[in-house]
């Protein structure tokens, strides 16, 4: 798993601002392939929760990657949705993350495609490093987690 | 293993639900969405057929400040239950950093309860993982059927490894156990993080010979955060 460190965040913040620049594509999204967002950019959707957004579109790309497997293909390297106004093109990164990039009219398929290419082993790289990186120390002094017993989530019963 | 995002000032964790078919792991998610206050959940969403049994996943997010600094985002999800659906199982089941099985009490439910373990076993040897390394706790749900198995029955056939692992009764359609089973699941994680974060810690104090990439990344946060 990928240790974001302010190196990896920003570098990887860097190839999407120029991923969105050049396709002209209006919000783009790094996932890890269990539905974990690791990094985006650009304009949220309407009514769009990136959260739930990532964990849609790790399912479908997973399940999908599944049923090529089951023709006999052993390469999957993306998924493209079209919409009428929106359209969803995932593109495989490496084994473990992905690229979600939605676009609209302003631009084409072919073009975002084109630089999805490019951005995503720009973004290979950055990972690689990412998951080689050890994990950096969080002061934990004063936090919860270590005090005797706590609870993370409130019990409503025990709510005021 | 949880994924740290330094800029963000974010720790995620991944939780599964695991169990047989209609065991409640969907009721556990419906009821904690129903609880929590709106600023530390998210939309709950749901694949699921047109009889509301799960096709693919439900999911929850749950936001927390418990690490000084960091916001803490729980990610819940459950798999659906029934046989047929191992492959979807194993796609929900990737990067999964702790498990909640949801048993179901009911005497006649014990067999596909062993076996649903069992598979979880076997999905995440799948995953080059297992239940040693990933923290999980159990929930024995459906108490309030007319037929419920002794807890220490369900001890015994599903908390029989050598480390037994908290376990709790649970009636997740009325929220009881669904709050004790998610603090104690989210507590094992945070303590493992804990663990891991002090062994950073010991490794980083360590005399270094070249450039640390660790002393590096925080000087990038000082610099990140002077830049904001």
């Amino acid at each position: 798993m990928p240790i974001l460190t302010v190196e990896a965040a920003e570098g990887l913040l860097k190839t999407l601002e120029d991923f969105l620049e050049q396709s002209e594509a209006s919000f783009a999204l790094i996932i890890d392939r269990g539905g974990a967002i690791l990094s985006q950019h650009g304009q949220i959707p309407p009514f769009t929760d990136p959260t739930v957004f990532a964990a849609l579109a790790a399912g479908s790309f997973a399940a999908t990657r599944e049923l090529a497997l089951r023709v006999g293909e052993t390469e999957f390297s993306a998924l493209y949705q079209q919409g009428r106004q929106s359209h969803i093109l995932i593109s495989s990164v490496n084994e473990d993350s992905a690229l979600v990039t939605v676009f609209g009219p302003k631009t084409t398929l072919g073009l975002v495609r084109f630089y999805s290419v490019g951005a995503a082993k720009r973004i290979a790289v950055v990972l690689e490093q990412a998951c080689q990186a050890s994990q950096i120390p969080i002061d934990l002094d004063g936090s919860k987690i270590l005090n005797g017993s706590w609870e993370t989530f409130e019990e409503p019963a025990s709510r005021d | 293993m949880s994924i740290i995002n330094y800029v963000n000032k974010e720790i995620q964790f991944k939780i599964v639900y695991y169990g047989p078919a209609l065991c409640g792991k969907t009721t556990n998610l419906t009821y904690i969405h129903s609880q929590v206050a709106e600023a530390h959940k998210g939309e709950l969403v749901s694949l699921a057929t047109a009889a509301d049994r799960t096709l693919f996943f439900d999911f929850l997010p749950l936001n927390a400040v418990v690490v000084k600094g960091f916001k803490t985002k729980f990610q819940l999800y459950t798999v659906p239950g029934q046989v047929i659906y191992n492959a979807t199982r194993q796609l929900v089941l990737r990067s999964v950093d702790g498990v909640v099985f949801v048993a179901d009490s009911q005497w006649d439910k014990m067999e596909e309860n062993i076996e649903s373990f069992k598979n979880l076993e076997e999905n995440l040897v799948r995953q080059s993982t297992s239940l040693e390394q990933i923290p999980y706790v159990l929930q024995y749900n459906k108490r309030d059927l007319s037929n419920p198995a002794p807890v220490h029955y369900l001890d015994y056939i599903l908390n029989n490894r050598s480390t037994r692992v908290p376990s709790f009764v649970g009636i997740a359609t009325s929220g009881q156990g669904v709050f004790a089973t998610l603090n104690a699941i989210s507590r094992l994680l945070l303590q493992k993080f804990a663990r891991e974060n002090e062994a950073a810690a010991k490794h980083q104090s360590q005399p270094q010979t070249s450039s640390a990439p660790a002393t590096t990344a925080l000087s990038g946060i000082a610099a990140a955060a002077a830049r904001r």
